[in-house]
């Protein structure tokens, strides 16, 4: 093997290694992404986000952690308070079941709405849609990791 | 037990980002335009230490492609294009490589907080491409020049084109509203496709529109992914609910099946009137695994795949062309010099390839002055690849789609809602579905269709299309902006400055 074919080789092995070196390079960045993303507390199934409330409480913009089970009405012992003129004292109750995110009246004088549909009894509620109790308008995201 | 509210992280959730960096920004930037008040630069440094390691590669790379072809000389037989072209390689890698750090520039001057490392992996892909474009004879194709000087000028649109998207898409609420609007934007394409398309070696797929011609079924993977996770986000509680059964099997509302039995009508459309197979699986498998990501239920995926065998069983029996790939996939070998040929000469050049290849500008000895594999830059790269850098580079190659992949799945975990989600799963798996069903034509591991290695094959409406998942992808990483931070002395720094406004 003369010199000029040796160095060839070593040039292709020097590419395959480089190739792989950014790979690893890669797969380390990937690797801490996933570790930081694993170390955030999990605690949270969901998030209400306030859109609007001319009432002032719950405050507009403000955002809810839920838990599997969220009541929400003008009742102090509510999950969520929720002081508003047309809301009842126990309005309504949002509860994750399985897979998916169910709101249910509780006997409200006003009614509850999705995407301003009308609840009666139990409804489905999913992710980016939009629940309406009184004047007040909230919106069901995921949780952010 | 009473939840208090947190503080807001506006952060992409569909809130106002507008209204967070406009009160931080008040005190300084009350002169400047709106436009520029809103340009934060924001440092990537895990993006530039990649692409610099990829410009470190694909400059080896480029090395020893133009030390194997200066020392084995101009040889006709090889298949080689002449030295001095071989050797144009080198400033069109720099341009390249130029262009991908102005990508990342561009956006670390837009400063927002989206994903680092697509960029990088997918630019990796590309400088390949470049590589083995060079390589081949230049006057395969192009419309621009040489073969490796029109690639470049369709790498640089497509760097432009997701650049662009990852900067300036903020809302899905286009992408969102008009779904019908895009079905039917879609469904027509295909039809004018039908229509006025141009037949190519027998595959009705090429639309020319004055001196452009163009494939529209790559633009048609990316409208039907933005369909699909629109549709299934929206039906997505109406379809997990199992109101009919089927004897054992529990159906969805019915009314709720009808877009799944249109898709596979429409797969089989595409089957028998463009004959173009690779779209036909490429679009069914994405919206399996839609379905299943929206739903979580394996009875819809049974049923999905038992309607893909009953498809494919009568179209094998009823239609010839899908017949011939299925017998020449099963035994190329039977008829190796002419309908067999392309599969058995890439089983080949993988044989030669071995575990570390023969080198870049060292593979391909052309028989007789003949290409050695037909079509060699659209549909058998990653063969072309899998001879020159061996069983260790094409798993590097594999390597590169599996972190596309991953980043697509990550950023749908990350996602603020089920759009979004659905999206960015769909995205990433049409080109990861596509890259393994043309590997694995290839590779006789599946039949072979003629579909392109995304970011490697030569074409323009390949990388357009798979430019502007990247760019999508891009712009729904967006992690929004950045939590302010909270300790005092900012803090009095701000009131300092915010003295005498209202």
């Amino acid at each position: 093997m003369d010199a000029i074919t040796l160095s060839l080789w070593l040039l292709r092995i020097v590419f395959l290694v480089f190739l792989y070196l950014f790979l690893f390079a890669v797969v380390r960045v990937l690797v801490r992404d996933l570790r930081a993303a694993a170390r955030e507390p999990e605690a949270e199934l969901g998030r209400l986000f306030v859109i609007a409330s001319p009432g002032g409480e719950p405050l507009a913009g403000s955002v809810f952690p839920l838990d599997a089970i969220t009541s929400l009405g003008r009742d102090v012992n509510n999950t969520i308070l929720i002081d508003d003129r047309f809301a009842s004292s126990e309005h309504a109750i949002l509860t994750f079941r399985g897979r998916a995110w169910y709101v249910e009246d509780t006997g409200s004088t006003n009614g509850t709405y999705v995407n301003g549909e009308r609840v009666d009894g139990v409804a489905p509620i999913s992710y980016g849609e939009e629940l309406q109790i009184g004047q007040v308008r909230f919106r069901l995201e995921r949780s952010r990791r | 037990m009473t939840a208090r509210p947190q503080p807001v992280d506006a952060a992409g959730t569909g809130g106002s980002p507008g209204a967070t960096r406009s009160s931080s920004g008040a005190g300084t930037g009350a002169a400047l335009p709106a436009v520029l008040r809103a340009i934060r630069p924001r440092l990537r440094w895990r993006e530039l230490w990649l692409l610099v390691l990829v410009a470190a590669t694909l400059i080896v790379g480029a090395i020893s492609l133009n030390a194997t072809v200066v020392t084995r000389g101009a040889d006709p037989d090889l298949g080689l294009p002449s030295g001095a072209i071989a050797l144009h390689g080198g400033p069109l890698l720099l341009v390249y490589l130029g262009a991908l750090f102005i990508a990342h520039l561009a956006q670390v001057v837009a400063g927002r907080r989206t994903d680092e490392v697509l960029l990088p992996a997918v630019g990796m892909l590309g400088g390949l491409s470049l590589l083995l474009m060079a390589r081949l004879p230049q006057d395969l194709a192009g419309q621009f020049g040489g073969l490796a000087q029109t690639q470049l000028v369709w790498l640089l649109i497509a760097l432009a084109l997701t650049t662009t998207a990852a900067i300036v898409v903020r809302s899905d609420r286009w992408l969102r509203l008009y779904k019908y609007t895009w079905a039917a934007a879609g469904v027509g394409l295909l039809l004018l496709t039908f229509l006025f398309g141009r037949d190519v070696n027998g595959v009705r797929l090429t639309l020319d529109l004055g001196p452009v011609s163009g494939q529209p079924s790559e633009l048609l993977k990316v409208i039907l992914v933005i369909f699909l996770a629109a549709y299934l986000s929206e039906n997505r509680a109406l379809l997990v609910e199992q109101s009919s059964r089927l004897g054992p099997i529990r159906l969805p509302p019915l009314p709720y099946l009808a877009p799944m039995v249109a898709m596979w009508a429409l797969a089989l459309g595409i089957v028998v009137v463009q004959r173009d197979l690779g779209a036909a699986l490429l679009f069914f498998a994405v919206f399996l695994i839609l379905l299943y990501v929206a739903t979580a239920r394996v009875s819809y995926v049974a049923i999905g795949v038992v309607l893909f065998l009953v498809g494919s069983w009568v179209m094998y029996h009823l239609f010839g062309h899908v017949r011939e790939r299925v017998d020449i996939w099963i035994d190329p070998f039977s008829d190796p010099r002419d309908s067999g040929y392309q599969i058995v000469q890439s089983l080949y050049a993988f044989g030669r390839g071995g575990i570390l290849g023969t080198g870049l500008g060292n593979g391909l000895p052309a028989v007789g002055g003949r290409l050695p594999i037909p079509e060699i830059h659209t549909d058998f790269p990653f063969a072309a690849l899998g001879e020159e850098l061996g069983l260790i580079g094409v798993l590097a190659i594999l390597g590169l789609y599996l972190v596309v992949i991953e980043r697509g799945l990550r950023i749908a975990a990350a996602a603020a809602d089920d759009f979004r989600a659905l999206l960015a799963t769909g995205l990433s798996l049409v080109v990861g579905v596509q890259a393994f069903i043309i590997a694995g034509g290839n590779l006789k591991l599946v039949p072979l269709t003629g579909i392109t290695l995304p970011f490697v094959s030569y074409g323009g409406s390949s990388l357009l299309a798979n430019a502007a998942v990247v760019g999508l992808l891009l712009a729904l990483s967006d992690r929004g902006v950045e939590p302010p931070t909270p300790p005092r002395k900012a803090r009095r720094l701000a009131r300092l400055f915010d003295r005498g406004a209202p």
